[in-house]
This record gives C-alpha cells, sequence and structure tokens, in this order.
C-alpha cells in the first residue's frame, strides 16, 4: 500500500515539471488580465456596429449591448444607432435611443447638453422624443 | 468596396428578415402571401390615431394588420408622419402592453396603504381584546412576589457561585416586572 502511494507521489513529482510547463498559461486567472476598453475604443466599436447592422433584430440587440455597460453611449454612437435604425425604418426604435439615454444619464442637464447635440440629427431625421410625443 | 458589401447586403436583405418582437408580431412573418391580401384589406379598418385605446381588443389578425401598417408608414421620410402615427408606432412597439404591462395600476399604492391600514388595525382591536377579556396577569408576576423569591434565595443560598447568592452579584435575581 505504503509503496504503491510511494511510486504515485513519484511519479506525480517525475510528470509534474512538464505538466506545469505546459498548465502555467492555463491556470493564470484570465480575469487578472482584462484589458480595459477605452471609451474611445467602445464608442468606435459600436459605431462601426451599427454602421454595419443588416436588421432590426441586429440594431436593437446592438442597442441592448450598448446600454448595458456602465458608461453612456457617446453622441457618435447615438447618432448611429439613430441612422440605424432610420436604415431599417423603425421610428420606435429611434425614438427609444433617445429614452435609453434619459435613463442613463445622471441628470437633466447631461439629458439636456445630448438633446441639443443631436438636434441637427432629429430635425433632419424628423425624430421626435417620447415627451414630446405624449405631452398631455 | 465597403458600398459593393453594403449593396450585396441590401440587395440580399428582402428575403431573409429578422424581427423582434416588439416591432412586427412574430405571426407577420408566419403569414403566407394569400392571406397577407385580406389582411392588407382589412388593414384600412383600423385608425391608427386609436391604437392606444383599441390595442387591449384588438384580435391577433388586426394587430398583424397594424404592424403592417405602420411598417409601411415607417419606411416614409419621417418628417412627413403625423404626430398620431408616431404615438402609435412607438406605442405598437415599445407601449405597456405585454412584456411591458406595468405591474401595479395607477391606485395601486394607495389601496395598499389603506389595506395594511385595516390590518393593523384588526391586529390592533384584536390585541386589546384579548388584554381586556382575557384574565389578570398572575400574582407571581408582581414586584413583590418577586422581591419576596429574592429573599428566600439568598435564605436559601441558591445558586452559590455564579448566581444570585455568589459575591460580588449585582444582578436583579428574580426581578423582572417594573
Amino acid at each position: 500500500m505504503r509503496t504503491q502511494m510511494l511510486s504515485t507521489v513519484l511519479r506525480a513529482a517525475a510528470v509534474r515539471p512538464t505538466l506545469a510547463a505546459r498548465a502555467a498559461p492555463l491556470l493564470a486567472r484570465p480575469s487578472s488580465s482584462h484589458a480595459q476598453e477605452s471609451f474611445e475604443s467602445f464608442s468606435e466599436r459600436y459605431i462601426a456596429f451599427f454602421q454595419n447592422a443588416e436588421d432590426l433584430f441586429e440594431v436593437q440587440r446592438g442597442l441592448n449591448n450598448c446600454f448595458a455597460h456602465d458608461l453612456v453611449p457617446s453622441t457618435g454612437v447615438v447618432e448611429a444607432a439613430v441612422r440605424a435604425a432610420r436604415r431599417v425604418n423603425d421610428y420606435a426604435t429611434a425614438v427609444r435611443v433617445f429614452e435609453g439615454i434619459k435613463e442613463k444619464v445622471e441628470n437633466k442637464s447631461q439629458y439636456q447638453a445630448y438633446l441639443d447635440e443631436l438636434k441637427p440629427l432629429r430635425e433632419e431625421l424628423g425624430l421626435s422624443l417620447k415627451e414630446e410625443l405624449y405631452t398631455s | 468596396m465597403q458600398s459593393v458589401v453594403r449593396l450585396a447586403r441590401s440587395s440580399s436583405r428582402a428575403p431573409f428578415r429578422r424581427c423582434l418582437a416588439t416591432t412586427a408580431a412574430p405571426s407577420a412573418d408566419a403569414l403566407s402571401s394569400s392571406s397577407a391580401s385580406s389582411v392588407s384589406s382589412r388593414s384600412a379598418a383600423i385608425p391608427l390615431s386609436n391604437v392606444e385605446a383599441q390595442w387591449a381588443r384588438l384580435t391577433s389578425e388586426e394587430k398583424v394588420a397594424v404592424h403592417e401598417q405602420l411598417e409601411v408608414l415607417q419606411q416614409k421620410d419621417w418628417k412627413e408622419l403625423t404626430i398620431d402615427e408616431k404615438k402609435a408606432a412607438y406605442y405598437v412597439a415599445f407601449g405597456p402592453h405585454g412584456p411591458r404591462t406595468p405591474t401595479s395600476q395607477p391606485g395601486d399604492s394607495l389601496k395598499i396603504l389603506l389595506a395594511t391600514g385595516a390590518l393593523l388595525g384588526a391586529a390592533g382591536v384584536l390585541f386589546y381584546a384579548a388584554r381586556a377579556l382575557g384574565n389578570p396577569p398572575p400574582k407571581t408576576l408582581t414586584k413583590e412576589w418577586q422581591e419576596a423569591t429574592n429573599e428566600r434565595a439568598l435564605e436559601m443560598k441558591l445558586n452559590p457561585i455564579t448566581g444570585i447568592s455568589s459575591e460580588g452579584y449585582k444582578g436583579k435575581g428574580f426581578v423582572q416586572s417594573t
């Protein structure tokens, strides 16, 4: 019994170096070395995504992902998303994008800043906000 | 180069189209072209201006008809849409129906408040009624009795190591009523 255990231990010891050499990168915690995506690259990624989105499903999936992060998407991303909604002919999704911004920003002045920045876009597309639709 | 890709995509877009449940009813795609004509003929019957009030009572076929009507409308320039059409499009896609039905109605919190108050009141009435109608507390729960118990315990040297008769005891002994 004891000799058997000893031999097992010895074999393990003999095997270990190669195992360790192979397994070391696997055992490193993947979470410890995540690259932090910068806000700019995030924006670029989603602008590219929305510019290439082909149909409503993809646009809405992208919006879900984009608004799930702990940040407010930049105006460039919003513009790309609204234009994508225009491309797939869905008015409601375009309105919903602005509703999502209103939900994500910290205060009303930030929302107003987004609205001011994107006013040309809304006028170009004839887009009303939810507040404008339901004024009464 | 990219425009060529875009062109190829747009040409392939027409036959294959994915939709979320927010925009077109899933059954809209499943409807065959034969029934589409009958649907489009019926679609004129549903006024978009009032779709929000009617939506809950529409049958699924009528909903599909409204979806199709809106889908055609939204292909136009959005500046040409009337506010009713815009509201209908928004309501059908993201309005408070289906999975977005609000979990509570407007008067609900008042109802909950009143019901909670009524239950608390009933419990209070029950408590004081039981106190009023029940027997008085037993005589051993009076302070005098408990002090007498203490005296008796000291007399008998009860619990001499950690308890009431021990050296330097500072507790109240058997006194628990005020």
